[in-house]
């Protein structure tokens, strides 16, 4: 599997990454097999996050077998001084490893939280606290709210060495600050912070709760995901042909092998045919009013 | 109003800010709108279909009101002193224009061309012979023949319509691939079938009922299609 440059980190990321949260539907041996898998297909950047159930435990067998092959991404949710360390420590206990590789501000979707991490006793000092000891090799963000807010982060953030944002042919064609996402991967690219896709697989919400109880939805994601293979690739190949470092599987494992062989397959994607899915999607939002033409 | 990433690809190397500008066939107003985002400093969006010019004054809206005019007409009479328009889109225009007006409207769209003007038509290249969408066109095309005498869609080769403007006295500047594949979803099959629907009805019956079975069967049995590219070409009015 390709594999491209983390931003400055001097790590050399799969195209894709494992979402590993799609381990906490998984019993203890199927998440071996899975993580078998998709070392076998050449995936070696892994993320986790203690909010995934069980995720962080059934990792750790297998991470710890693994683990000079494994780059492991990590983050959390607190945004203050204690509970990050406190997180920071629960997930390197979870996880049975001495180190995170990568540690990352989780989630960020208010600016007022921003300024709660960056200030004095803030969730920053303790990444970069445990960062001195060992503990934490690089600093990231995780984040799949208002773009403007992630590159305020990125201003704010001097240290940051990674972005995960979402990066998905529907939103691409939306205009608007709020879905500008290609901002982001510009200035990430013009600062040599890495880039990790996320929400490519999503075709769109789920219908409302009446329509479709939450428990009766197929696949455990927060977005109906396409499911297809071919749509699995195409995805894909949009969201790695833009140039990201890596794209992040979903969720749900039912699709996570199919979303490793489309990273094994990549071979880029022009500029026409990402063009052209964006088109078909437009259209696919839109049917009114009805359209002859592109 | 969303910009399609086609019409921000064909203009993202033409100098629109500050420039008067023409969309020739303006649809529902797409290059009017990617002209606008680009900073043009007036948009003409010519029409002659008064839905069209409907939907894109609602489009355009109060923010951009004093910017764009809506202009009902015809392409081949454009209520436009000569000499005067900068910038001129025709996006997925010459599809819709039978071979017939073609030197028309060239004609027109040179007149009201200002020295050093810049045109960018995107269109589409024909479809391959074995797309099953081009089965669908066929018969849109032959029910608009028999119903008003020309068709309803003409497919023009990038070259063909760059000859065709050098007769005119622009030179060719660049080509672009827009889609690669084209994406004929469900909605536009639908509405070409719709197209073909409309002309067969003012056919008699025992010519008309068929070619309407016909689009509705090709429309249900191709669903949604990719095929065919769409190009975008760049020239330039000599000064």
């Amino acid at each position: 599997m390709e594999t491209r440059s983390l931003g400055d980190t001097g790590h050399e990321s799969s195209v894709m990454t494992f979402g590993a949260i799609a381990l906490d539907w998984l019993e203890q041996e199927g998440a071996n097999r899975m993580v078998e898998l998709l070392l076998d297909r050449g995936v070696n950047h892994f993320d986790v996050a203690p909010t995934y159930g069980d995720a962080e435990l059934k990792l750790g067998p297998k991470l710890r077998q693994h683990r000079g092959e494994i780059f492991l991404g990590c983050k959390t949710q607190e945004r203050e001084y204690e509970g990050a360390r406190r997180k920071l420590e629960r997930s390197l206990d979870r996880l049975g490893v001495d180190s995170i590789d990568l540690y990352q501000v989780h989630g960020l979707e208010y600016e007022a939280e921003l300024d709660t991490i960056t200030d004095d006793g803030g969730a920053l000092e303790a990444f970069r606290d445990a960062r001195d000891e060992g503990l934490v090799d690089h600093v990231g963000l995780t984040s799949h709210g208002n773009p403007g807010l992630i590159l305020d982060a990125m201003d704010r953030i001097d240290d940051l060495e990674t972005v995960m944002f979402p990066m998905n042919p529907v939103v691409a064609g939306k205009d608007g600050d709020e879905y500008d996402y290609e901002a982001v991967f510009e200035r990430a690219e013009a600062e040599g912070v890495g880039t990790l896709g996320i929400k490519s697989f999503a075709k769109g919400p789920w219908p409302s709760t009446d329509e479709l109880p939450e428990a009766d939805r197929p696949y455990a994601n927060w977005y109906e995901p396409v499911d297809r293979p071919d749509e699995i690739r195409e995805r894909f190949d949009f969201a790695a042909a833009r140039g990201l470092t890596s794209v992040v599987s979903p969720g749900d494992p039912k699709l996570v092998a199919m979303v490793a062989d489309a990273a094994a397959r990549y071979d880029g994607m022009d500029e026409a045919a990402r063009r052209s899915l964006v088109e078909r999607l437009r259209h696919e939002d839109s049917p009114v009013p009805e359209q002859l033409h592109h | 109003m969303d910009v399609p990433e086609t019409v921000r690809t064909a203009l993202d190397d033409r100098p629109v800010a500050g420039k008067t500008c023409l969309e020739a066939g303006a649809g529902v107003g797409n290059a009017t709108a990617g002209l606008l985002a680009a900073g043009a400093d007036r948009v003409y969006a010519v029409t002659n279909d008064s839905d069209h010019a409907e939907t894109v004054r609602e489009r355009v809206g109060r923010d951009a009101a004093e910017r764009a005019a809506v202009v009902e007409a015809d392409l081949r009479e454009i209520p436009l002193p000569a000499d005067t328009v900068e910038v001129i889109t025709a996006h997925g225009l010459f599809n819709v224009i039978p071979p017939a007006s073609l030197p028309a409207v060239a004609a027109e769209l040179t007149r009201v061309a200002a020295p050093g003007c810049h045109l960018v038509v995107d269109d589409y290249e024909p479809p391959p012979d074995d797309a099953p969408v081009r089965d669908l066109f066929a018969v849109e095309n032959a029910a608009a023949e028999l119903a008003d005498g020309r068709p309803a869609l003409t497919f023009y080769p990038a070259d063909a319509l760059r000859r065709l403007f050098a007769g005119y006295g622009w030179g060719f500047d660049r080509e672009r691939t827009l889609l690669d594949p084209v994406p004929w979803t469900g909605s536009h099959v639908d509405a070409h079938a719709e197209a073909a629907r409309e002309s067969a009805s003012a056919l008699p019956d025992e010519l008309g009922d068929p070619l309407s079975a016909e689009a509705d069967r090709l429309a249900d049995r191709i669903g949604g299609e990719s095929v065919g590219a769409m190009y975008s070409v760049a020239m330039q009015l000599s000064c």
